[in-house]
């Protein structure tokens, strides 16, 4: 069996981004799980790669929360797809989250900066 | 959401249709269609993976997991079906037996009394009543002119009322042509109303029909039941009691039979004031009934506290009134005499069950609970050895990929299999066995298991499910891959720590069934004494029944028994034929100081001065079978006209005669002037139970006696001595067709209910003293043979470097003697204990009865020599080379 190597500059989601990452794509208008997978990617500059099948199972896991509906429609090639779109509840989730984001991302950025210098001498 | 949840073919569906999106959009970026195919389905994944977890999101997992896991605990159990069925037996004995006494406990000594909150109701009870009073309880009834005062006077109370029975036994009724008999109760008009007592049919009585004696009369339901089949038209009919007219007028609610104990009333009336209906049957003394008189205390008194009132403050307006009322019509109290006092008690339970069924029924309780420990340890000894068993298997299970809380959920269901089998069958057994003892005990109030009952059985099953969780629990931490594959039998279960646990358990359950053998021995002894007990009569071919003749006057009374006894003595069977007022064997008597030639005379170091009597008929003695030893029975010769003559026994002429000659001397009661001449002296028996002391007594000639009322009648017939009884009642309806026969039975059975309660006792402490043997029997087995088959190949390698049989039959036998004499050393202390708290419990054994010590020490060591030769004999027979080959 050969595994598959993924692109260097690819980053392997963190365990409880992709929630958040499928609540923001859905911010601005209802998509399907395809549209989302391509949306992450091209809004993360091609960095955040989403593994399709983990993508729908997590949307499930937010469907059953009512963090998000669905029904089906017809994609922009006319194709049958299921929509998803953003509850109330899912966008208050989106809030929530995105701000422990943030925290987290300064607290992180803090850290690492200012361990940065004693490593420096060896490179 | 309002639709249901979503399926997997939608799920499916969008997997396909995110694929063909993924597909084109590659190919719009210039991919062939081959390769946007592959890369499409690369990027997703694994499907199939995608779709289970689909699958198994949210709860229905779980559902899943514990169903998987309930067919595997099925299955393996059903793979050792001996040790399943073990284990659910023992468990069931051991719950059942508990849930059984404890209902028992709870009906009796825990469960209110079935009235509206029974927490505001009390029993108003005197201490020390007046000089000169007659009581039927000296602690627990008072005076008609006491209670009308109380009832009267107190602000305190919402209400007091007063109830008294129609005769200690029951009375005549008759509805329809046919006489019959029934327990009846005088009581107030409140007395349904204050205890909130609801009315199944028509209602209760009011306070107007207590001062106008009104003749009405309430049903309890259970007579209702039993005798009109809850036919609700019988409110408006007529119940004749004792041959006074009474209108019913209502049914009592369900479950509510008084508020007395053994008394459960199948009718009340209001407070009567006529002859004929006196309390407790008596004829009116002196001319007064109880309503008049202040010198009888017969009723017995129970009340509501008013609103916002505390028992102590009620208590304190109730004293003085109380103490002011007792000596109404008794004169002024005399000096130093100490006054009346009066108790208010909470109503919590039966009262009375307490004092006769309290330490019983505790032992007992204590006793079933012991049982419960040797069960509970039984099965998780079983459990453990069987899961030490295991080992191996669950290590081949981690092996293949099972993780140590998939081990320990499994094992856990198992248990819970076990107790919940168990548990269900446990209460089957005890709702059975309840309804036994209820029986046996003549407990009347009702014994089904309530939600006490079950909270209690759930208690203990949770109890069983934590213990036999802990069992598994130490197995799945313990239970690694490795050295459970690698290390060979002999090794992989010699785990000494383990066989200590096993070891204290078989001590501790050696120790137990030491003090439930002694328990039951003490009163299985008890038991044999109570059965041989000579009664000093010969009371085969004895048939007793009660008379209470409608007469008024005494010469019309006493016509009216000399008249049945002739017609009685001439029927075909009868050899002898008499009466007494005191039924023998009955629990009562009549008891006073007595007067020896005008004085009382000296007793030897403050032994008492009671005298027990009783009025009886002429040959009383020659009927009984009770030898006279001096002078001569009563005869058809004393009359009324004739002099006043009396009967003693042995005791009294030893008490009070001091050697002297008995006939001759006058003897009368403390209280009257009225004396008779003793003319005869007989050899002391039985006269109020069977495990009464040998205690003065004295009788007197019905005929001479200013009162006659209610009678006994005790024939002594050739065959079934019950027999006689439709042919005496034929007698009896000649004479007065509404006239019933009052609980005939045979003599041995009338003494035989005075000993009825001990017996049961010592039936059941016996019954749990084998299921204790029994139980540590398994036991010990299952542990032994369990630690024999570990040791089968150590056993191999002795044999085989020349050890012999004997040898290693010593040995296994050895280890489990040494056991039972810990057990043994550490049971006989406790056991001392419980034969303290048996004391007032045991007849003619002591409570550190030798015998009963003895047969405890060597049933347990029979057991354990039982339960060990045969693993022993196998051990003995292994072969060395099979032994050794296992590995």
């Amino acid at each position: 069996m050969t595994t598959q190597r993924k692109s260097d500059d690819r980053i392997a989601l963190l365990q409880g981004t992709l929630d958040l990452l499928i609540l923001k794509t859905l911010v601005f208008k209802p998509c399907h799980g395809q549209g989302i997978a391509r949306s992450i990617l091209r809004h993360s500059e091609e960095v955040l790669f989403v593994d399709h099948g983990s993508l729908y199972v997590a949307l499930q896991r937010l469907e059953d929360r009512k963090w998000i509906s669905a029904k089906w429609g017809i994609s922009e090639n006319n194709r049958k797809a299921r929509f998803y779109c953003l509850t109330a509840k899912g966008r208050a989730q989106l809030v929530e989250k995105s701000s422990e984001w943030r925290r987290l991302t300064r607290a992180m950025g803090l850290i690492l900066e200012a361990g940065e210098g004693p490593q420096g001498e060896e490179a | 959401m309002f639709w249901r949840k979503r399926n997997a073919e939608d799920f499916a569906e969008e997997i396909k249709a995110h694929l063909e999106l993924e597909t084109e959009d590659l190919r719009n970026e210039g991919l062939s269609p081959e390769e946007a195919q592959w890369r499409a389905k690369r990027a997703f994944g694994n499907v199939r993976a995608v779709q289970e977890q689909f699958y198994l999101r949210g709860r229905w997992q779980w559902l899943d997991r514990i169903a998987r896991d309930l067919r595997i605990g099925f299955r393996s159990l059903r793979q050792s079906p001996g040790f399943a069925l073990t284990a659910v037996l023992t468990l069931a004995f051991g719950v059942g037996a508990n849930t059984a006494v404890f209902s028992v406990m709870n009906a009796v000594l825990l469960r209110s009394l079935p009235v509206a909150d029974p927490s505001r109701v009390v029993y108003l009870r005197p201490s020390n009543p007046p000089r000169n009073t007659g009581t039927i309880a000296s602690e627990e009834t008072i005076s008609y002119p006491v209670y009308a005062e109380l009832h009267r006077e107190v602000r305190a109370m919402q209400s007091v009322m007063a109830y008294v029975p129609l005769a200690t036994g029951k009375v005549a009724v008759r509805f329809g042509a046919v006489p019959e008999e029934a327990e009846g109760e005088m009581v107030s008009g409140q007395f349904f109303s204050g205890l909130g007592v609801g009315m199944a049919v028509g209602h209760g009585f009011s306070e107007p029909d207590e001062t106008n004696h009104a003749p009405l009369a309430v049903l309890s339901y259970k007579y209702w039941t039993r005798r009109f089949e809850r036919d609700p038209s019988v409110a408006g009919k007529t119940l004749y009691v004792n041959s006074v007219p009474m209108t019913i007028i209502g049914v009592a609610a369900k479950g509510f039979e008084g508020v007395e104990t053994g008394q459960s009333a199948d009718f009340w009336i209001p407070l009567q004031n006529r002859p004929e209906l006196n309390a407790y049957a008596n004829p009116p003394d002196d001319g007064k009934l109880y309503i008049a008189n202040p010198k009888w205390w017969c009723l017995r008194l129970i009340g509501r506290l008013a609103p916002g009132v505390s028992k102590e403050q009620a208590l304190a307006q109730l004293q003085p009134v109380f103490q002011a009322a007792a000596y109404t019509g008794l004169g002024n109290p005399q000096q130093g005499e100490k006054l009346p006092v009066l108790r208010l008690v909470d109503a919590k339970s039966f009262p009375g069950y307490e004092s006769s069924y309290g330490t019983p029924i505790r032992v007992l309780m204590m006793m079933v609970s012991l049982v419960l420990i040797i069960a509970l340890s039984n099965v998780a000894m079983l459990l453990l050895a069987r899961n030490a068993a295991r080992k191996r298997e669950f290590a081949v299970r981690l092996a293949l990929g099972a993780t140590r809380a998939i081990l320990l959920r499994q094992l856990l269901i198992e248990s819970l299999l076990l107790v919940t089998g168990g548990g269900a069958l446990a209460w089957v057994f005890a709702v059975f066995a309840s309804r036994t003892l209820g029986l046996w005990a003549r407990i009347e109030t009702s014994l089904a298991p309530d939600r006490t009952v079950l909270l209690f059985t759930l208690g203990l099953l949770i109890l069983a499910v934590i213990v036999f969780g802990l069992a598994p629990l130490r197995i799945a931490l313990a239970a690694g891959v490795t050295p459970a594959i690698k290390t060979s039998q002999a090794t992989a279960h010699a785990d000494a720590g383990q066989s200590r646990t096993g070891r204290i358990v078989v001590v501790m359950q050696m120790m137990f069934c030491v003090v439930l053998l002694v328990g039951a021995g003490l009163l299985i002894r008890t038991l044999r004494n109570l059965e041989q007990t000579p009664l000093g009569m010969d009371v085969n071919g004895l048939v007793v029944f009660g008379i209470k003749p409608n007469t008024q006057a005494l010469a019309e009374t006493n016509a009216f028994y000399r008249e049945l006894l002739a017609k009685l003595r001439v029927l075909a069977g009868v050899q002898d034929a008499t009466i007494m007022q005191e039924r023998l064997g009955s629990g009562w008597s009549a008891n006073n100081n007595m007067k020896v030639d005008g004085r009382l005379s000296e007793v030897a170091n403050g032994e008492s001065r009671t005298v027990r009597s009783n009025v009886v008929g002429p040959d009383f003695f020659h009927t009984l079978g009770v030898p006279v030893l001096m002078g001569r029975d009563f005869t058809s010769s004393d009359t009324s006209n004739s002099p006043h003559v009396g009967i003693v026994n042995e005791t009294f002429v030893k008490r009070f005669l001091h050697g002297q000659h008995p006939l001759g001397h006058r003897i009368g009661p403390a209280s009257i002037n009225w004396d008779m001449e003793i003319v005869g002296v007989v050899k002391d028996h039985k006269y109020r139970s069977i495990d009464e002391d040998p205690i003065p007594m004295a009788w007197y000639m019905y005929a001479q006696i200013p009162v006659l009322g209610e009678m006994q009648v005790e024939l002594r017939v050739h065959g079934n001595p019950l027999e006689i009884v439709p042919t005496a009642a034929k007698v009896v309806a000649e004479m007065d067709p509404n006239l019933p026969l009052i609980q005939p039975m045979t003599q041995r059975a009338q003494f035989d209910t005075t000993i009825a309660q001990p017996m049961l006792f010592a039936r059941l402490a016996g019954f749990f003293g084998l299921l204790a043997v029994l139980l540590v029997a398994t036991g010990l087995y299952g542990v032994l043979s369990y630690r024999v088959n570990m040791r089968t190949a150590e056993i191999g390698v002795r044999m085989a470097v020349g050890a012999r049989r004997a040898q290693v039959v010593w040995m296994i036998v050895k280890d489990s003697l040494a056991l039972t004499a810990v057990g043994v050393f550490t049971g006989a202390p406790l056991a001392m204990l419980i034969g303290q708290a048996l004391k007032r419990s045991l007849y003619g054994v002591k409570a550190l009865d030798a015998m009963s010590y003895l047969i405890a020490v060597l049933g347990v060591g029979a057991i354990a020599l039982l339960a060990s030769a045969m693993p022993a004999a196998r051990a003995a027979s292994v072969d060395p080379l099979k032994a050794l080959r296992v590995e």
